[in-house]
């Protein structure tokens, strides 16, 4: 599903995220790409987006090398990547329901998919009751559900999350794990970046190490060290 | 479709009612600049009405008695007067008097009262024009002989007045379409600015419509046509002010003295609203274009 081949970037000629960085995720694959700040995990997942592009090696998503996708193909490479957030993004003057069905409405979807989608994901991550709300009258988990459900209503191939538990107290932290690990086995493929060691610890999934933009430890079933 | 349309519109709407003072600074000052770009049409247009008879480099006018027409003995010998100088007179145009009505109209626009007594009885005219300045000169002073020609009304050469008149027209059109210009650049500037601002409030929902797989038009589209709105607000409403100010004038000069010699320096035919048309175009396409230039500033995500 993705594909890093000797993948480099720098961001100035004395900061280099990434060095010469190789792995494959499968699909339905769920990786954790740990390490600590500025190792480089970001950078990873906005290479895999098309938020960056390397400086050097190439980036396959799905089968396409999004470094040589023209900029005009990219909106339709993002509609098949859900995007997680450690502060959700989400947008404080829409309610619940209409900050997940925005992920549907700026990609034209029309309207009676959009009163369909947006309560079926809204349930997937229980928040049924609260599509009314606006994100200030939401708890920090319920807030970050939220981002889930905007990331996942459009039922992508691949989810990248990025310190999605950052923010969140312990329980709700685990909360919002089981539901990662609900969507990935419905054959979602999940890339997730974080330095909850707990977190990682618990699930017991792939973990990719990261240090000053190297990669130094790829672990099948790996917990964090 | 449609749900992009009703998209579209609505976060026009939503971003217009959000940045009140600035869309309304930037309406006038689109409008106030727009108004001054018409004004200098319109005034450009009452000099050309003050100087119609004169354009082309005609330097002697020949009036004939009314009731002759083209072909009659008397306009023939006419002509052939005024043909035989050859070394001054470069060309001769003969206007009868469906022509001449027609220049009276607009000659008199402003002096209804005046057209009203001329018009049964219009001479049609011998329109002389010189091979260069100095034979018009030679022409002017043969005016008088040309006069004494059966069937010859009246001789008229241009007066110091006139000549005034044509290098005014060319200091005003120069100023006013310098600080047309001027003036639209600062609504361009400052539509630009006014949905820059709307940009950067919202950038944010754009990074998450970018993130979510929104494509630039989509995102550019609400802006670009809240751009285009001010600028054809800013059209409509200089417009009408235009109109209001041309109605005011034509009325006053129509209380002037009839020996006033404004009387053409009015514009009374559609040209108004035709200028009031481009200017409403004009003002949308300016403020798209600023948009769109201010727009792709938030799209790199």
């Amino acid at each position: 599903m993705i594909r890093l081949e000797n993948v480099t970037k720098i961001y100035s000629t004395d900061v280099t995220a990434l060095r010469d960085a190789s792995f494959d995720v499968a699909k339905a694959e769920f990786v954790f790409l740990v390490g600590p700040s500025g190792s480089g995990k970001s950078t990873l997942l906005r290479l895999m987006n098309r938020q960056e592009r390397p400086e050097k090696g190439a980036v396959w998503v799905a089968g396409r090398n999004i470094n040589e996708m023209p900029d005009s193909k990219v909106p339709h490479l993002r509609r098949n990547i859900g995007n997680i957030f450690q502060d959700y993004k989400l947008l404080a003057n829409k309610t619940v329901f209409e900050n997940v069905a925005f992920a549907l409405e700026v990609i034209g979807r029309p309207r009676h998919v959009i009163r369909q989608q947006v309560p079926a994901v809204l349930d997937l991550v229980g928040l049924g009751g609260k599509q009314d709300r606006l994100p200030h009258q939401l708890s920090g988990g319920e807030q970050q559900r939220v981002s889930i459900a905007r990331a996942f209503v459009n039922r992508p191939l691949i989810l990248l999350a990025d310190e999605p538990t950052g923010n969140l107290d312990p329980a709700t932290g685990e909360g919002i794990m089981r539901l990662l690990d609900r969507i990935n086995k419905t054959g979602t493929t999940v890339v997730m970046a974080t330095h909850d060691q707990r977190i990682v610890n618990m699930m017991r999934k792939r973990v990719i190490q990261l240090d000053r933009g190297v990669i130094v430890r790829d672990q099948a079933r790996g917990v964090y060290e | 479709m449609i749900s992009r349309i009703r998209y579209v519109f609505r976060e026009m709407w939503a971003s217009l009612s959000r940045n009140k003072t600035l869309t309304f600074a930037s309406v006038i000052t689109a409008a106030v600049s727009l108004f001054m770009a018409g004004m200098g049409f319109l005034v450009q247009r009452g000099f050309d009405n003050q100087l119609s008879e004169w354009s082309g480099g005609v330097e002697m006018i020949v009036y004939v008695e009314h009731g002759h027409v083209d072909g009659d003995p008397e306009v023939e010998l006419i002509r052939q007067e005024l043909e035989s100088l050859d070394t001054v007179v470069e060309s001769v145009v003969y206007c009868d008097e469906e022509c001449a009505t027609k220049e009276a109209n607009v000659l008199f626009a402003g002096d209804p009262d005046t057209l009203e007594q001329l018009m049964p009885k219009i001479p049609s005219n011998f329109k002389v024009k010189p091979i260069d300045k100095d034979s018009g000169e030679v022409l002017r002073s043969l005016g008088d002989s040309f006069s004494q020609l059966p069937n010859v009304i009246d001789v008229q050469t241009p007066d110091e007045a006139v000549e005034t008149l044509g290098q005014l027209r060319g200091i005003i059109g120069v100023w006013v379409f310098g600080l047309s210009i001027l003036l639209l650049l600062v609504s361009v500037v400052l539509i630009w600015n006014t949905i820059r601002t709307a940009m950067f409030a919202r950038r944010r929902e754009i990074e998450v419509m970018k993130l979510v797989g929104a494509t630039n038009w989509f995102i550019r589209l609400p802006f670009m046509l809240e751009g285009l709105l001010q600028g054809l607000v800013g059209g409509f409403t200089g417009g009408l002010l235009m109109l209001v100010t041309n109605n005011s004038w034509t009325d006053a000069v129509r209380g002037f003295d009839p020996d006033s010699g404004l009387a053409a320096m009015v514009v009374t035919d559609g040209y108004p609203i035709t200028v009031w048309v481009g200017m409403m175009l004009f003002g949308g396409l300016v403020g798209a274009v600023g948009s769109l230039l201010a727009a792709s500033r938030f799209l790199d995500v």
